[in-house]
């Protein structure tokens, strides 16, 4: 019996010590699992500290749960006010309305890439949100904030420049062409034939150098996003009927025949920047003209596609070569072939005329075949008719 | 009839160039460089009509159009901006404080200024 007792116990503290032995090392792992964590989480806010971005970490419900020091400071808030606490109270203050807005839809966040915000005290910062898929907890939103403030001055700047430089440079090609004009005018003195035919000549080159300065300010205008002034509901016909008819001179100088075909029925309105969509359909016409022999014809084609207008102008002319059809609308490009057969040109005249019809939310293309000619299509939505005006 | 017109301009070459064309047409013409002289010259001179330049010295020309079209002694002067500034929102401040036209220099030629006063002096 005693024997038989004794045998037992010593199975059972056989077995406790197994049991030990098995917890110390799961301990063991424990012990060296909590310190890999902690030497991931040292090392991830070390990364944290030293970013130059703000960034922030959210659970599903908007709570803070870690900050780094630069969101702090964008947010002009300490640790313990910010972390516990939902991200949009924090963001109440009218100078975040911008953030906030971005980032809100309905009652959750919204994933953002690289979006520009205003927050205040001169300060621009460009925001992402992100979807974080965890292993443990639901699903977490990391929030990044970069600060772009002195690329946008950067920016500011240079644009800036360029429009002041142009202006200052309006100056004196005015006193140019009043002068030469005087001269022509005969208001000092008479002059000679060949004195008049090389004062028009200089006349024509300052011309040229107006209207280059002209496409400066364009594209400043639209690098500084402020390039659509008022617009206007009217009718795309209308505008095409004005710039062909003030084309008149230059159809008739090279001899070119325009037809243009517009739909029977008015189209319904757009709603564009006069100005700027004359100058469109005239970039257009002028390239077409431009690049197209003596004599030869020229094709204007406006449809009603429904929801939007579509414009259409078919030349007969040089083309585009296949390997640069690509880089047709980049600032200052222009086609090989073009630069052999016509000197001017500023390279903006595509640029600028992509960057309306987009500001309008049309589309531009082209098809090209070289020798052969060139078609450029755009288009341009049509006002949208309210319930009440049906 | 001489027309008196009152040219407000601070670059001396295009001054000159603009009172010698107003000039042999038989216009008579005084001259501002900035903005200052400007309004003063519209009070003394009473012009039937002025060019105004919009960057100048001093005073720039949105504000002599405004203080001119604000006192009643000179508010009926008709005033036509002739700058380099042609942005469409510099064309809507001017023409809301105002003038009666508004030209840019480098798209006029003297001929076409000319023409732009002679059909608002009728």
């Amino acid at each position: 019996m005693d024997t038989r007792i004794s045998n037992i116990i010593e199975n059972k503290e056989d077995a406790l010590r197994r049991v030990r032995i098995a917890l110390l090392n799961i301990l063991e792992d424990t012990e060296d699992a909590r310190k890999i964590a902690v030497d991931e989480r040292n090392k991830t806010m070390a990364i944290l500290e030293n970013l130059t971005d703000g960034i922030l970490l959210l659970d599903m419900n908007g709570k803070v749960e870690i900050v780094s020091p630069m969101a702090r400071e964008f947010l002009k808030k300490e640790e313990n006010e910010i972390v516990g606490n939902n991200f949009f109270d924090l963001v109440n203050d009218e100078k975040f309305k911008e953030l906030k807005e971005l980032l809100k839809e309905d009652e959750r966040i919204k994933a953002v890439h690289r979006k520009e915000v205003d927050v205040g005290d001169n300060l621009s910062l460009e925001v992402s949100s992100i979807f974080l898929k965890a292993e443990s907890v639901d699903k977490e939103i990391l929030i990044i904030l970069h600060d772009i403030t002195r690329d946008k001055l950067v920016e500011k700047m240079k644009t800036e420049f360029v429009s002041i430089a142009a202006h200052q440079l309006r100056t004196p090609l005015s006193a140019i062409k009043w002068t030469i004009k005087m001269m022509l005018d005969g208001d000092a003195g008479k002059i000679t034939e060949d004195q008049k035919d090389l004062l028009e000549k200089t006349y024509i080159s300052n011309e040229r150098m107006i209207g280059l300065i002209n496409d400066l300010l364009n594209v400043t205008r639209i690098e500084e996003g402020r390039f659509l002034y008022r617009q206007e509901k009217i009718q795309l016909e209308d505008i095409v009927g004005l710039v062909v008819e003030s084309s008149a001179e230059l159809l008739e100088m090279r001899k070119i025949k325009l037809d243009i075909d517009v739909p029977k029925d008015l189209m319904p309105e757009v709603k564009v920047d006069k100005e700027k969509m004359s100058l469109v359909v005239q970039n257009l016409l002028e390239n077409a003209v431009k690049y197209s022999k003596e004599g030869s014809e020229i094709k204007i084609i406006l449809e009603n596609k429904g929801s939007e207008a579509l414009f259409k102008i078919i030349d007969k002319g040089v083309g585009i070569p296949k390997n640069q059809q690509e880089r047709i609308f980049t600032k200052f490009f222009r086609g090989d072939n073009v630069v052999a057969l016509e000197t001017e040109g500023s390279g903006l005249g595509l640029y600028t005329t992509k960057n309306i019809v987009e500001a309008h939310k049309g589309k531009i293309w082209f098809e090209s075949e070289e020798n052969k000619g060139t078609t450029f299509y755009f288009t341009v939505p049509f006002v949208k008719k309210s319930m009440n005006e049906k | 009839m001489f027309k008196k017109i009152l040219l407000v301009e601070d670059d001396k070459f295009l001054r000159e160039l603009m009172s010698k064309k107003l000039l042999s047409l038989g216009y008579e013409v005084s001259t501002a460089p900035d903005g200052e002289t400007g309004i003063e010259m519209i009070k003394s001179e009473k012009p039937e009509v002025v060019l105004l330049d919009l960057i100048l010295p001093g005073i720039n020309g949105f504000d002599v159009l405004e203080k001119a079209k604000k006192d009643p002694e000179t508010a009926n002067i008709p005033v036509v901006i002739l700058s380099n500034l042609g942005q469409s929102e510099d064309i809507e401040r001017g023409l809301k404080l105002g003038a009666k036209d508004f030209l840019v220099k480098a798209h006029f030629t003297p001929q076409e200024i000319v023409n732009k006063l002679k059909t608002i002096l009728e």
